[in-house]
């Protein structure tokens, strides 16, 4: 049983096997739930207003749940943000992080040396790096612009989880959907996250358009553990 | 330095070998001391590190490079917030992020436009319906991108099929030149004016909302409001926690 039902079904919720699991992607699936490979959420945003540069966010791990893998960054674990800048959703550029003896090693953006399911770290194509953080942010800005930071943070996602348990299985008993105002289950939870702010010159111009028109780096962020 | 600072230097130097060499012969030194070998914990003979080098094994080059060797095989994967948990069934969840987002569309969104109907019909047994009395209706996606019809509702093309077709492709595009916007509906039905959106993720957006709003707001945003006898399904009546912020990076606040 997973450790997540036991905890649901402690505090009374009667939940079926499909809906253990936590948005955003907070334990979301079987194989990952509650490791140190399991992404928490990911953000993507333009920092300021006229900012040349994006920021991505990845969280990973998460202290919501108990008993959950949440603390210290898995050195077999590659974190990779990938990048498609020609709309056919492979990626063009990555930036990698990963974590050895106390510091977070970056790496890109640079073309991958294969795309899809593995990766290796692109070891010619350093970033920078930056100390762990306790619970003050240490913070690395490197010569071309670029902020570096990884530690422990409030896990800044909100969410009735426990409600949205019970929305998505109604029954003529409840069947009145969310509260309003509901409890944010993430309200007091930390997760471990990882923060670069880079120019966008250095990841380069996109031709990617969104439905809109707009044009639009197609992202996503992968966990990789080391075969 | 004068000439004849050196002079007396290298003769003080001179001076200093040939001490050392009577020294040396002058002291009658067991030969298996004097011997260097490659196990003697010294630095002696031709060796170039301890026991090392020279006529011995090669000395190991130490690096100061952390070792990033190594083939890394996916573990989990995320693209928009809440896809995965939302509108995978169960079977599916490690499939999604076993996949890569130019195939994942075809694979995937067969069983999120079935799971999205799966919600509507629970609505419906819950309220005392019959699952065909409830069904997804297109949502403000359609009015905000063809401008609103006459009638509402109508003609408007972001149907289930539409809808799922876009989220199974689970990235999230971010505008490299444009402010951040998850989704804003602007001004609301039926106008929408100043809506944007699609340009990425802020850490203020409330993308649960958002998605519910798609999932089941219908055509004016608020089919499923909480009114006339109809379940809450458009907002989970959470926001941001201020201290979860911070204006300057990380962004993020100091962990509790």
């Amino acid at each position: 049983m997973k450790k997540t039902t036991k905890y649901a079904l402690g505090l009374g919720i009667v939940l079926s096997a499909a809906l253990i699991f936590v948005a955003a992607d907070h334990i979301d699936a079987p194989g990952t739930a509650g490791t140190t490979a399991d992404i928490a959420d990911y953000f993507a945003f333009e920092p300021s207003e006229n900012s040349d540069n994006t920021t991505f966010i990845v969280d990973l791990q998460s202290d919501v749940l108990p008993e959950l893998a949440y603390g210290t960054f898995d050195e077999d674990v590659l974190v990779e943000i990938n990048i498609d800048t020609d709309d056919d959703l492979i990626e063009d550029v990555v930036i990698q992080a990963i974590a050895r003896d106390g510091r977070m090693y970056f790496f890109g953006p640079v073309t991958p040396s294969t795309t899809g399911l593995t990766s290796q770290v692109a070891v010619d194509s350093p970033l920078g790096d930056v100390e762990i953080s306790g619970s003050s942010a240490i913070v690395e800005t490197t010569a071309n612009g670029v902020s570096l930071f990884a530690g422990p943070r409030q896990d800044p996602f909100f969410f009735d989880f426990f409600r949205y348990n019970e929305v998505v299985a109604p029954s003529v008993d409840d069947n009145a959907g969310f509260n309003n105002p509901g409890m944010d289950t993430f309200d007091g939870a930390n997760t471990m996250s990882i923060v670069v702010e880079i120019p966008n010159s250095l990841i380069g111009e996109t031709t990617a358009v969104n439905v809109l028109g707009i044009p639009v780096y197609k992202t996503w962020i992968t966990t990789n553990t080391k075969q | 330095m004068k000439l004849n600072n050196i002079k007396y230097l290298l003769a003080a130097l001179t001076l200093t070998v040939i001490v050392v060499s009577c020294s040396d012969d002058e002291t009658e030194m067991p030969e298996e001391m004097v011997m260097a070998t490659c196990d003697d914990g010294m630095m002696n003979g031709d060796e170039t590190g301890i026991d090392c080098g020279g006529s011995c094994a090669p000395c190991e080059v130490m690096s100061m490079d952390p070792d990033f060797s190594g083939t890394f095989a996916q573990a989990d994967y995320m693209g928009r917030p809440g896809i995965n948990t939302v509108l995978s069934s169960s079977a599916v969840k490690d499939m999604h992020n076993q996949s890569i987002p130019s195939t994942m569309g075809a694979m995937l969104q067969p069983g999120f436009e079935a799971q999205l109907e799966a919600y509507h019909d629970a609505y419906a047994l819950a309220l005392g319906l019959t699952v065909e009395d409830v069904d997804f209706q297109p949502n403000i996606l359609g009015d905000i991108l063809n401008g609103p019809d006459d009638d509402g509702f109508t003609n408007n093309p972001v149907s289930a099929t539409v809808l799922t077709t876009v989220l199974s492709t689970d990235v999230l595009e971010v505008a490299p030149n444009l402010p951040t916007t998850y989704f804003n509906p602007g001004s609301g039905a039926p106008n929408y004016e100043g809506a944007v959106g699609l340009t990425g993720r802020k850490l203020q957006d409330d993308v649960i909302d958002v998605s519910l709003i798609l999932l089941f707001g219908g055509g004016d945003g608020a089919r499923f409001n909480g009114e006339g006898g109809l379940p809450l399904l458009v907002t989970d009546g959470v926001g941001l926690t201020a201290d979860n912020i911070t204006a300057t990076f990380p962004y993020i606040g100091a962990p509790e």
